[in-house]
């Protein structure tokens, strides 16, 4: 047999076991607070770290003591509004305004009253109750905190590529807003800058 | 001997496996989508995923998938098989060697389906009217950006080949406006006009007084000179109605079917340090053509003087029947209709690739088929023995395995309109009904299709209308 044929069967051989067999799948269970990136994506570890680190930076600063002291050291009400997502990605805004609503919670510096979402069906609730609950139990309409101060704000992306390489720059951006003065209390930001390559051939 | 034989023959089998499934998927499909419309279609494609697909066509079994889905009026679950093929079509950015080297020595079916550069357009074009169709803005907003990544991706992967694309520059630009930010709603209408121009294909009037209204506004005079429509003659009066205190009805019409891709068989002869000279009947014109590849004998290391026969296969369009050419629209009833004008051609945009491609298509069919029966008539000799019956039984078989690997990679995505049409259409605020006939190519009534359109004062309602009959 020429070499040439050896060589056509052998390559034959390798490729069709190779081009036609499937990948095997490996599941490990990780911590849900782990810092993980397979994708170089926004990703849950993205929108937990903002979420703290914006919300910690943002009671830390001088409008907390003003406003406490304001309120006779009342805690200030706070209320979540819109978390718009401006990036190129499709990102979960909801998991990222949970987890800021966690860290302004655990802070315990604020009191924090339900979005206009929740307050939709905590309002649905309470007029069921009214019609259906009994007089000891149910709860009174009219009886809501009013919040002091609204967080919105917007999550924006700038992207970078050539070939195999891509520098994806996200920038969120929020906001803390007097509800009856409109004044603006509190802006921050948090930059992340994630650099991704990947190889245009592989075995 | 007999052991390198059989490993030949195997691996064939194995191959032939793997890759024919591109010859059944259209036929598979087309009849549930006859017979029970868009969910039949669907559920075929979900059940027979395995045998119609394979994990070498995982972008294309997404891709059909969310087009069905679209054309049903499932956005949500559309835009979610979107997103599964954008990322297989990003994995697939790094190349197997082996899979590369596994199509020399078979056929392309083997190696993973990459998308065709209108294919990856069409997806982004889909899917931002997913968005727009479930009133998603920021949905809409977020794949108008991601599109733009991904068309200066394409740009840089395959510079010569990618064309801007003026309607999915349009639809950006239409996001743009909805969004509120004109001013990058202007650069995307100036690029759309620059996109028609640069792939010779006319930009619609409608189109051109809405980008024409905007740069005005916008004060970029000198953009409007440079695109040539500073003073192009365009119904203004369109965007000027859609301003006055109204709304805007969108109308995104699918027209026909595209065509699809059809095996070109072509047999003739290899002259060894000559060329290849086959010729077959082409299954989109019905008549036999030839073609004449100039093959040096270096390129296989072999040296000049014999003949050999070879038949080589390669994709070629192949129409689809469909009867649906175009729209008429009325609202509330008013007499005089809105005819949506052609804003892509998707049946073009595969002759252009075809036409792109066909150079490396034939340098590889025919690097692939010489080697092969190179090899085949190597085996058949190595492989002679004193019986004549046992040789030709094994001439026989080394040519029909050799000649069964043979088969053009006729991947396409199946369910794209032939054309894709759009009308903007001014409105009142308020509730409006909406009838859309789609018509033939005479102008008959094929079938009418009935929107009830919630229109508010500055907002814009989109409607789909999936005829791809």
């Amino acid at each position: 047999m020429s070499k040439i044929l050896r060589l056509f069967v052998l390559m034959a051989a390798m490729i069709a076991l190779v081009a036609c067999s499937g990948g095997g799948k490996k599941v490990t269970r990780i911590e849900s607070d782990s810092v993980t990136d397979l994708s170089g994506k926004w990703n849950d570890t993205d929108s937990r770290l903002v979420a703290e680190e914006m919300i910690q930076d943002c009671i830390a600063r001088p409008w907390y003591n003003k406003l406490l002291n304001t309120k006779n050291g009342e805690l200030p009400t706070v209320v979540i509004g819109s978390v718009r997502n401006k990036s190129h990605e499709h990102i979960n805004v909801e998991t990222f305004i949970k987890d800021m609503e966690r860290a302004l919670i655990n802070s315990g510096k604020v009191d924090f009253v339900a979005n206009a979402e929740e307050r939709g069906e905590l309002r649905a609730e309470l007029a069921s109750q009214s019609g259906n609950a009994t007089e000891e139990t149910r709860k009174e309409a009219g009886q809501e905190i009013g919040a002091d101060l609204m967080l919105t704000g917007s999550l924006n992306s700038i992207v970078d590529q050539e070939g195999g390489e891509q520098v994806v720059f996200y920038q969120v951006d929020l906001q803390l807003v007097d509800i009856q003065t409109h004044k603006t209390v509190w802006i921050g930001d948090k930059k992340i800058k994630k650099y991704m390559s990947r190889s245009s051939v592989k075995m | 001997m007999k052991i390198h034989f059989s490993l030949l023959v195997l691996c064939s089998f194995v191959f032939i496996a793997c890759s024919n499934k591109s010859m059944v998927r259209y036929d598979a499909l087309s009849e549930p989508l006859k017979k029970d419309g868009f969910p039949g279609a669907i559920s075929k494609v979900q059940e027979e995923k395995e045998d119609l697909y394979g994990d070498n066509t995982l972008f294309l079994y997404h891709f059909d998938l969310a087009t069905l889905y679209h054309y049903n009026g499932d956005y949500k679950k559309s835009a979610a098989e979107f997103e599964k093929a954008k990322q297989v079509y990003e994995d697939l950015y790094t190349k197997s060697v082996t899979n590369e080297a596994a199509s020399v020595v078979t056929n392309d079916n083997v190696r993973p389906y990459r998308a065709r550069p209108f294919e990856i357009l069409a997806l982004y074009e889909m899917n931002i009217v997913n968005y727009l169709a479930m009133k998603d803005i920021d949905g809409a907003l977020v794949e108008a950006k991601a599109s733009d990544i991904a068309l200066q991706a394409l740009y840089q992967k395959d510079n010569d080949k990618t064309n801007d694309a003026g309607y999915l520059r349009y639809l950006i630009g239409l996001v743009y406006e909805m969004e509120g930010e004109r001013d990058n709603a202007a650069i995307a209408y100036y690029k759309t006009a620059k996109a028609y121009a640069e792939e010779g294909m006319p930009l619609p009037e409608e189109a051109k007084a809405f980008i024409k209204n905007t740069l005005e506004k916008e004060g970029r005079a000198d953009d409007l000179k440079s695109i040539g429509l500073a003073n192009a003659n365009a119904p203004m009066i369109v965007p000027m109605a859609a301003e006055a205190g109204n709304g805007e009805i969108v109308i995104i019409g699918y027209a026909g079917h595209s065509a699809i891709l059809g095996e070109w068989m072509l047999s003739g002869t290899y002259v060894r340090g000559g060329v290849l000279n086959v010729m077959g009947k082409n299954p989109q014109t019905g008549k036999v053509d030839g073609l004449t590849i100039p093959f040096p004998a270096t390129a296989v290391g072999s040296h000049g003087g014999t003949t050999f026969s070879v038949t080589i296969a390669i994709p070629e369009r192949k129409d689809v029947p469909h009867v649906v050419e175009g729209f008429e629209v009325r609202i509330d009833e008013k007499r005089l209709p809105y005819k949506p004008e052609v804003y892509v051609d998707n049946t073009q945009q595969l002759v252009k690739n075809l036409k792109q491609e066909r150079s490396t298509t034939l340098g590889r069919t025919a690097v692939r088929v010489i080697t092969r029966t190179i090899a085949a008539q190597q085996a058949k000799k190595a492989m002679e023995t004193d019986n004549i019956f046992l040789n030709l039984l094994t001439s026989i078989g080394t040519d029909v395995a050799a000649g069964q690997l043979e088969q053009a990679d006729l991947r396409v995505a199946l369910f794209l309109p032939h054309q894709v049409r759009m009308a903007r259409v001014p409105a009142k605020p308020g509730t409006h009904t909406v009838k859309v006939l789609a018509t033939n190519s005479y102008g008959g009534a094929v079938k009418e299709y009935t929107y009830t359109v919630n229109v508010k004062a500055g907002g814009k309602s989109v409607i789909v209308v999936p005829a791809i009959r």
